[in-house]
């Protein structure tokens, strides 16, 4: 199948070399579609694929988009994609309401295309691994679920999107989003919902932190940390899920398999939006990617269902709710 | 100077006993327990005198004591020795109700002794060095403090802990008022809202206390905080449990596991496989030099009563949160 991928930011970037990884399934990446035309071209020549002029042109020529852009923009491309025929994948979060959520569900339903979210978190190796513990059963039933992804700001030179709330959600929805889903995955729906943030608190402030606990339908509870507030370059997560018959911890501070120590270090800038360091054979977008690919050529169910993506950023939403009345709360499980 | 026990159904008597031990100018001078096999078992085990009844230690007349009951008899000792007119180390949480530490309040005040809330962590090198960096502004205006003390179920150690009659409650009350001293002392400003999802979540129908918490605050200067006083690590875990706290600010943030200088043991005869088996300073002798220091030098110890009774209100108030499902405003006095 034909491949656009549309977005030249950092996803679009690691999408890239998840695709190209699966040629040898058929999959051919086409081209790219930027809404600025020099960085699509330079992305282009760095990754050897083609350029369209216009999100229509790409299109016209392919099977699958990949949508790798701003998350007010997916509703739209997504509703334009379907109309046109075409199985999207789409970034994180789904959108920035339920009520563009479930259009974006409804366009994709009723053009029979497929309509997948990356929630990339569920195909990283050790959030994959910690969840097959949970869900074989050797730790009992989760009872307190601790999750940390704390990073610093996105600091995109042009357009940085991320720290417009209105486009991105702001961090309690862009980058916590990840772990909203995964703790639902582990624990299933949830009922209420309390945060509080410093965004609240101090809106001139710099960077943005914020905790989070979730109390779910089957009684446990969760805590996420969720931060744009380190210095540059640093990103941690960790996860840790008290179960009622066993205990599984993990955190990025000691997992680390190499430490480098040079004596004139080279001045490394960091990174315009933060990822987690991967330093595996196959990164979590290879698995991400090719899981998305396979089910749809071969027509079988997402390991993340829209309505999983919905659920999370229904989380988010009540997070960001709580967040403005100062209240904890209780998620209405008829939206969806 | 003679210190001497108040009771020894609090597991960290059995620590105290020794820091006492070597702590300079001090004579440790016994021990009381009403109950008779616990008295004579510890006695033995530490070669120490025992005390059948509190009476019999105060006419010991000792300059200070370590009130180490279970919470809910605190009040009873505190008074005896207030009395007795001897100064008061007590563990926390300083009592059950807020009407008991304010008559305890009351009676060391009448009696002119001095009541010093056993906060060890605030002698944690580490929480030192926070405390200096943060009063130099390293770390710029901070964002919010990730705490965990978390552990494992202590009933194992001492039934009580996990008996609301003489705990006054569970997890909460055992593990919320560490770190909420230390944000207190932290930020010099009291907790001005608390939200708590607690519940039985890992002893259901064992104990009747709630055994998980995750506590989410917000001091007075706006800074967020939360901690995770769970009983949610197994009782084979390597070790009781953390002491850890993370501090985010607008330069810079750090990340303290407070215990983290441990050796990593494996023997077969041990009941954790492996162990952890800690190397660093003692923060419990670091907390009794200064309580015998106070008494020295007759002056207020650094962890006063009203930082017990705070942390206590901190920790009622998370039951009230929870009850109602919304978060508690605290008012205080300026």
């Amino acid at each position: 199948m034909r491949v656009g991928i549309v977005g030249a930011g950092s996803m679009g970037k690691v999408h890239t070399p998840a695709w190209k990884n699966l040629a040898y399934k058929g999959a051919e990446l086409v081209g790219i579609h930027a809404a600025r035309a020099n960085s699509a071209q330079s992305f282009a020549e760095q990754y050897g694929v083609k350029t369209f002029p216009s999100y229509e042109a790409l299109l016209a020529e392919v099977d699958i988009v990949d949508l790798c852009v701003p998350t007010d923009l997916h509703r739209s491309m997504t509703l334009q994609a379907a109309a046109a025929g075409k199985h999207v994948i789409c970034e994180k979060p789904i959108a920035l309401t339920v009520d563009d959520g479930r259009a974006m569900i409804a366009a994709c339903d009723k053009a029979n295309v497929r309509l997948f979210i990356a929630q990339v978190l569920r195909f990283v190796p050790q959030y994959s691994s910690a969840q097959a513990v949970v869900a074989s059963g050797q730790i009992g039933k989760p009872a307190v679920i601790r999750l940390t992804r704390a990073a610093y700001q996105p600091r995109k030179a042009v357009d940085n999107w991320f720290t417009d709330e209105k486009r991105s959600g702001g961090m309690i929805l862009d980058l916590m989003i990840h772990d909203y889903d995964y703790a639902r995955w582990l624990a299933g729906d949830v009922k209420r919902v309390f945060a509080k943030s410093v965004r609240t608190i101090r809106p001139d402030a710099p960077g943005d932190y914020a905790l989070v606990t979730l109390r779910f339908m089957g009684g446990a509870i969760a805590h996420i940390e969720g931060g744009w507030a380190y210095p540059p370059g640093f990103f941690r997560t960790s996860i840790d899920i008290a179960g009622t018959g066993g205990l599984l911890e993990w955190s990025s501070d000691t997992s680390e398999p190499m430490h480098t120590h040079l004596a004139a270090p080279p001045k490394e800038e960091a990174a315009e939006v933060g990822l987690p360091p991967s330093l595996e054979t196959e990164t979590p977008f290879d698995f991400e990617i090719r899981h998305f690919y396979d089910a749809v050529v071969n027509n079988k169910p997402f390991l993340v269902t829209p309505r999983d993506a919905l659920a999370g950023l229904q989380i988010g939403l009540a997070a960001r709710e709580s967040l403005a009345t100062g209240r904890a709360v209780t998620i209405n499980q008829e939206a969806l | 100077m003679r210190i001497g026990i108040m009771s020894f159904a609090h597991l960290h008597a059995e620590a105290y006993i020794n820091n006492l031990r070597n702590t300079r100018d001090v004579e440790m001078i016994g021990f009381s327990d009403t109950d008779a096999e616990r008295g004579k078992h510890f006695a033995a085990q530490f070669n120490a005198r025992w005390f059948p009844t509190p009476e019999a230690l105060l006419a010991e007349k000792p300059d200070g004591v370590i009130i180490c009951s279970e919470n809910a008899n605190h009040r009873e000792l505190v008074e005896m020795a207030a009395k007795a007119g001897v100064h008061i180390l007590c563990e926390k949480p300083i009592e059950v109700t807020l009407e008991e530490a304010e008559s305890m309040r009351d009676v060391c005040s009448v009696h002119n002794v001095n009541f010093m809330t056993a906060f060890p962590a605030r002698f944690m090198p580490t929480a030192v060095e926070v405390k200096t960096m943060l009063d130099r502004g390293d770390l710029g205006r901070i964002y919010g403090v990730n705490g965990i003390n978390h552990s494992e179920i202590p009933r194992e150690h001492r039934a009580w802990f996990a008996q609301k009659a003489l705990a006054g409650g569970g997890a909460v009350m055992d593990h919320t008022v560490h770190l909420v001293d230390l944000l207190r002392w932290f930020f010099g400003c009291e907790i001005a809202e608390v939200y708590a999802e607690v519940d039985n979540l890992f002893y259901p129908g064992e104990v009747d206390v709630d055994t998980a918490g995750i506590v989410l605050l917000t001091l007075e200067n706006g800074v967020i905080a939360s901690i995770d006083c769970s009983w949610s690590r197994p009782t084979y875990y390597p070790r009781w449990g953390h002491m850890k706290f993370d501090v985010i600010g607008e330069n810079g943030f750090t990340v303290v596991d407070a215990l983290s200088q441990h050796h990593t043991v494996y023997s077969k005869s041990a009941p954790r496989l492996p162990m952890w088996v800690g190397w660093g300073s003692d923060s419990n002798q670091a907390m009794i030099n200064e309580f015998v220091a106070s008494i020295r030098e007759k002056r207020q110890p650094s962890a006063t009563w009203k930082d017990g009774y705070e942390a206590l209100r901190v920790a009622l108030a998370c039951y009230e949160s929870a009850a109602s499902g919304q978060p508690v405003q605290l008012t205080h006095k300026s």
